[in-house]
């Protein structure tokens, strides 16, 4: 479905991020990206949903295919009415000021027609906790809450594919749970999810493949079992490898990257 | 080796021969200044005029005794700091047996500029204010002896127009005065003199009232004043072209119905018929020149000569701005034109005064305008002046006619102020 | 008492052109976090592009000629900028916008020759003279703001600071600097009860004003757009990822802008003379915004109002007492004590903390 060719982006004409990062997407599955921070996770999901230019950053080289076409250039709005890829940001991207029901509202501008109420029910029997508040302020709604509207209005563009930036962020273990089986569910209903996850484990149980990222590189890429069975992954990200007593000395990237490349 | 040499002498020629020629052919320099930008409006018919005046000058009015003037003309974009850095720059660029004579426009500007004029340059001064603070009675020749106007100052324009009360007030009781006028050395100049006339005459000053700059609406003011019950209100200190003029005269014509406005030279100008209509009729203003300008311009009364003169050079030599009038780019008011043409004669008869009877320098001049005796091409009635008091104490009281006539599809004002009194002499009245 | 009514209610009026022009500034400022400094030259332009319509005045060939031309640069920029389409529609309709401009500013729309009636000739005139200075507000931000979105709000700042003087030269070459006679010819509302006078003029700046504002806030808080500019201003990154245009919006944002700034300039254009230096009556917005809250449109509201009465009083009470020229210092010594206050203005924003 979605294919990344060789990419390469810096900001602001210096940093780099992506160095040369191929991979695809098939359509329906559920692909997990983990990665240290600052290892261009999010900057591959920006560049993939178009919203690198607002953050000054340039695809120097390489291509995304959408489908055997290009979409490297178009504006976010355009990749997301004419394919269906929905970037959900990172720490919950909803409208503090707006109510919970304007939220869903405004996520539904592109394509606003007369679905969008019977949508908004759907959305409303997928996240029953949102019902009762629609008209508060989504500001004071809780964490859980914020991340499930957010889930929620990327749901109201009615995407073929969704870009989940670190979805767990900051909730309880319980709430993230809940809140990756729904993942699981919209994927059952047809929807390929590109997930970028910090709490790798709990991405990679859900997860049919997934890449790890470092440093702007792809490392490691496999399926999610293979993954989580690796050594370094388990040691570095799943926290549960030897049970020697590691100090921060041990974890020095260049090492690891020896032992991986 | 040898061509180096040839260019070195060359050069050591070259400017040898420019620095004679330059020290040989002494040239009379001349710098006028106007406010043809700026908060007041856009009038460059002060430059035109002058630009012709002189053009006039240097070719058919045969020059000083033949000899060209070089002439500046500067906009000062009526900012006083403006004017006095271009006086600054052009004193400092120019040999002072050179540069002859300059002129200026705005109040603000006299003051910082009195030592360096009187004191330091000694240089000729043409004024287009008409400070009351420098002639009045407090400054006048003995204190600032190179400061010349061309009118009656503002003191004495209010001062006329309290004696026009006196003269015509037929309601019972003391007259009650107001006085709106503006946050500027302009404004504030002339008004504390009429004040203390109106006082001695034994009126009642009812309010005054600064009309500040940033003004949106003058409804505070009017209210003020009709809080006040004055009867007559005295407006001083913007010009007609501004948008102040236009608000005040709106808004006090509906909440002032039966006030008698009143005003000084600067708003008694066809400018405040076209910007103000309906409300400026009625007004009773001080000039200190004839009519220069109707509305439409063909029913401006060609009676005095250098009104009819001045029309005739813009027909000649701007016929395109005479004929737009109003429109962009168009001659607004005469009055501006005249002004900037009257500039360029004035310094043609005192620098020709000065060559013939004393010397072609500052004090040269200084003295021919101190001697001249000059109808002014028969502006004032056809009256000859000394200038001995550096001013022209010459002043008019205009009424104000405007009618609303359908002319095409648009309703327009027509009118002009028309005189209502002989031209008076402050010099022989006993205030 | 009577005399207080009389200078409450004058204050109050005049206060309503001025929460317009808070307004103006609020919601470009809550878009984009810019403060338009150029809102003066914008109040210009807006009364001048009306006066041009409603007065039947005409410009010579040569400028209508260069209107016409950036218009249709504008066109063109506005469309060709999205690499990808409309090369076909473009070039088409910045000709024939560019030449409409033309033909609307050389031969002028002959309107007072066609209505009779001044009131009618105001209703077709007002609107048409609003889109128009919408269109124009659209296109600098789409020349001048557009290039700039992601950066820091401080550059559109500094930019809107130059835009001023570029557009304040604009004006004056096209029109000159002197001041136009302005008359609305509305129908004559004066209300006159006693002692008590309020004048048609400001009654009817207000009423407009105030329906303006009122529309204005119908658009933001009951259609879709509204809604889509009120999800910008919160965060464009956001509101991008759900398919919010924001380049649009904020496009759609400075157009208002500007409709709403050209609003006031003509109501205080009709109290007197339209002249390039009543720009400065924008930087009244400072102020109202200030005292208000720099994002509460609410707030820009109060904020008129209250300058409006605070200079009111000021003029009626104070300046008799002999302080002269108190009335123009008035509203921001107001200014002063509400900072004091409360930094962030009367209705400023207070960030949501979730407990």
């Amino acid at each position: 479905m979605l294919t990344v060719e060789n990419l390469r982006v810096v900001y602001h004409d210096v940093i780099s991020v992506l160095n040369d990062v191929s991979l695809d997407v098939k359509a329906g599955e559920i692909l997990i990206i983990i990665g240290a921070n600052g290892a261009g996770k999010t900057t591959l999901l920006r560049t993939v949903s178009g919203m690198i230019d607002f953050y000054d950053g340039d695809i120097i080289e390489g291509d995304i295919k959408m489908e055997g076409v290009s979409i490297r250039g178009l504006d976010a709005t355009d990749i997301m009415k004419r394919y269906g890829v929905t970037y959900v940001m990172e720490d919950r991207p909803i409208f503090w000021y707006l109510t919970i029901e304007e939220n869903l509202k405004a996520a539904s501008f592109s394509r606003w027609n007369k679905q969008i109420k019977t949508d908004m029910e759907k959305i409303y029997d997928y996240f029953p906790v949102l019902r009762p508040q629609q008209n508060k302020k989504a500001g004071y709604a809780s964490g859980g809450e914020q991340q499930m509207l957010a889930i929620g209005m990327a749901l109201m563009t009615r995407p073929k594919m969704l870009l989940l930036d670190e979805p767990s962020l900051g909730l309880a273990p319980l709430v993230t749970e809940e809140l990756f089986d729904i993942i699981r569910q919209l994927n059952r209903s047809g929807i390929t999810i590109v997930l970028v996850e910090q709490n790798a484990h709990a991405a990679l149980n859900i997860g049919i493949r997934g890449y790890v990222f470092e440093t702007g590189r792809i490392v490691l890429d496999g399926t999610a079992q293979e993954i989580l069975e690796n050594e370094d992954v388990k040691e570095f990200y799943l926290g549960s490898g030897e049970r020697e007593s590691k100090s921060y000395k041990d974890a020095k990237r260049y090492k690891r990257r020896k032992r991986w490349l | 080796m040898k061509k180096r040499t040839f260019f070195v002498v060359a050069f050591i020629l070259a400017l040898v021969f420019l620095s004679y020629g330059a020290v040989c052919a002494k040239e009379i320099k001349v710098l006028a200044q106007f406010p043809m930008s700026g908060p007041v409006g856009s009038l460059p018919e002060f430059g035109w005029g002058f630009i012709d005046g002189m053009n006039w000058v240097n070719g058919e009015g045969r020059g000083v005794n033949g000899k060209k003037i070089t002439w500046y003309l500067e906009d000062f974009r009526y900012d006083p700091t403006v004017e006095v850095a271009n006086f600054n720059k052009y004193t400092a660029e120019h040999s002072r047996d050179e540069l002859l004579i300059a002129t200026g426009y705005i109040t603000g500007g006299l003051k910082p500029l009195i030592e360096k004029v009187n004191v330091e340059e000694k240089i000729p001064w043409i004024e287009g204010s008409y400070s009351t603070e420098i002639w009045g009675e407090k400054g006048g020749p003995s204190k600032y002896p190179y400061y010349y106007s061309l009118g009656g100052t503002y003191g004495n324009q209010i001062k006329l127009l309290m004696k026009w009360i006196k003269d015509n007030h037929k309601a019972k009781g003391k007259p009650r005065v107001g006085f709106v006028y503006s946050p500027t050395a302009w404004g504030r100049d002339g008004t504390p003199e009429g004040i203390a006339y109106a006082k001695k005459l034994g009126f009642k000053v009812v309010a005054e009232i600064e009309y500040p700059y940033s003004a949106t609406a003058a409804t505070n003011e009017c209210m003020q004043l009709r809080k006040a019950k004055a009867q007559y209100v005295v407006y001083h200190g913007y010009s007609g072209a501004t948008a102040h003029t236009a608000i005040f005269f709106k808004t006090a014509k509906k909440i002032l119905k039966d006030v008698q406005l009143m005003g000084t030279h600067y708003t008694t100008l066809r400018f405040t018929i076209l910007t103000g209509q309906e409300a400026f009729d009625g007004y009773v203003g001080v000039s200190t020149r004839p009519i220069m300008d109707a509305v439409p311009r063909i029913r401006t009364p060609m009676d005095n000569p250098m009104v009819k003169l001045a029309h005739n050079f813009a027909k000649k030599y701007r016929p395109e701005e005479y004929e737009k009038g109003l429109k962009a780019g168009g001659i607004k008011e005469m009055f501006l034109y005249t002004e900037g043409l009257m500039y360029a004669f004035l310094i043609q008869n005192a620098l020709t005064d000065a060559d013939n009877k004393y010397e072609l320098n500052r004090e040269g001049i200084k003295m021919a305008l101190d001697n001249m005796v000059w109808d002014f091409n028969g502006m004032f009635g056809g009256k000859s002046f000394s200038w001995k008091s550096h001013t022209i104490p010459m002043l008019r009281l205009y009424r104000a006619r405007v009618e609303m006539v359908k002319m095409g599809d648009k309703m327009v004002p027509t009118g002009g102020v028309v005189p209502i009194s002989n031209w008076i002499n402050t010099d022989e009245i006993k205030w | 008492m009577i005399d207080l009514l009389q200078t409450l209610g004058s204050g109050v009026l005049v206060g309503l052109v001025y929460a317009l022009l808070g307004l103006c500034i609020v919601i470009i400022f809550k878009s984009s976090e810019t403060f338009n400094f150029a809102i003066g030259e914008f109040l210009i332009i807006g009364s001048f592009l009306f006066y041009t319509l409603f007065f039947n005045e005409t410009i010579p060939w040569y400028k209508a000629l260069q209107l016409g031309a950036v218009i249709f640069l504008f066109f063109s920029f506005i469309l060709f900028y999205d690499k990808n389409l409309r090369l076909r529609i473009a070039l088409p309709l910045g000709m024939v916008t560019g030449f409409l401009i033309f033909c609307v500013f050389f031969f002028g729309l002959k309107l007072s020759s066609l209505i009779t009636s001044s009131f009618l000739r105001f209703a077709i005139a007002f609107p048409l003279g609003l889109l128009a200075a919408g269109l124009f507000g659209a296109m600098v931000e789409r020349v001048t703001i557009k290039p700039l979105l992601g950066r820091s709000p401080i550059a559109m700042t500094i930019v809107t600071l130059g835009l001023g003087f570029f557009l304040r030269a604009c004006v004056q070459l096209i029109w000159g600097s002197h001041a136009y006679p302005f008359f609305l010819d509305l129908p004559d509302i004066t209300v006159e009860v006693g002692d008590l006078l309020f004048l048609s003029d400001p009654i009817w700046a207000g009423i407009i004003s105030l329906i303006i504002f009122g529309l204005v806030i119908a658009f933001l808080f009951r259609t879709r757009w509204g809604l889509a500019i009120r999800a910008t201003s919160e965060d464009q990154a956001k509101a991008m990822a759900f398919g919010i245009n924001a380049r649009f919006i904020l496009l759609l944002v400075w157009g208002i802008s500007a409709l709403c700034i050209a609003v006031a300039g003509i109501m205080i254009s009709n109290f007197g003379a339209l002249q390039v230096s009543m720009g400065f009556v924008g930087l009244r917005a400072i102020p109202v915004v200030l005292i208000g809250g720099m994002d509460s449109i609410g707030g820009a509201m109060a904020g008129g109002i209250l300058v409006g009465i605070c200079e009111a009083l000021a003029g009626a009470y104070v300046e008799p007492l002999g302080l002269v020229g108190f009335k123009a210092v008035a509203p921001y010594l107001l200014l002063l004590i509400v900072l004091f206050i409360r930094p962030y203005g009367l209705f400023g924003t207070v960030r949501i903390e979730r407990v």
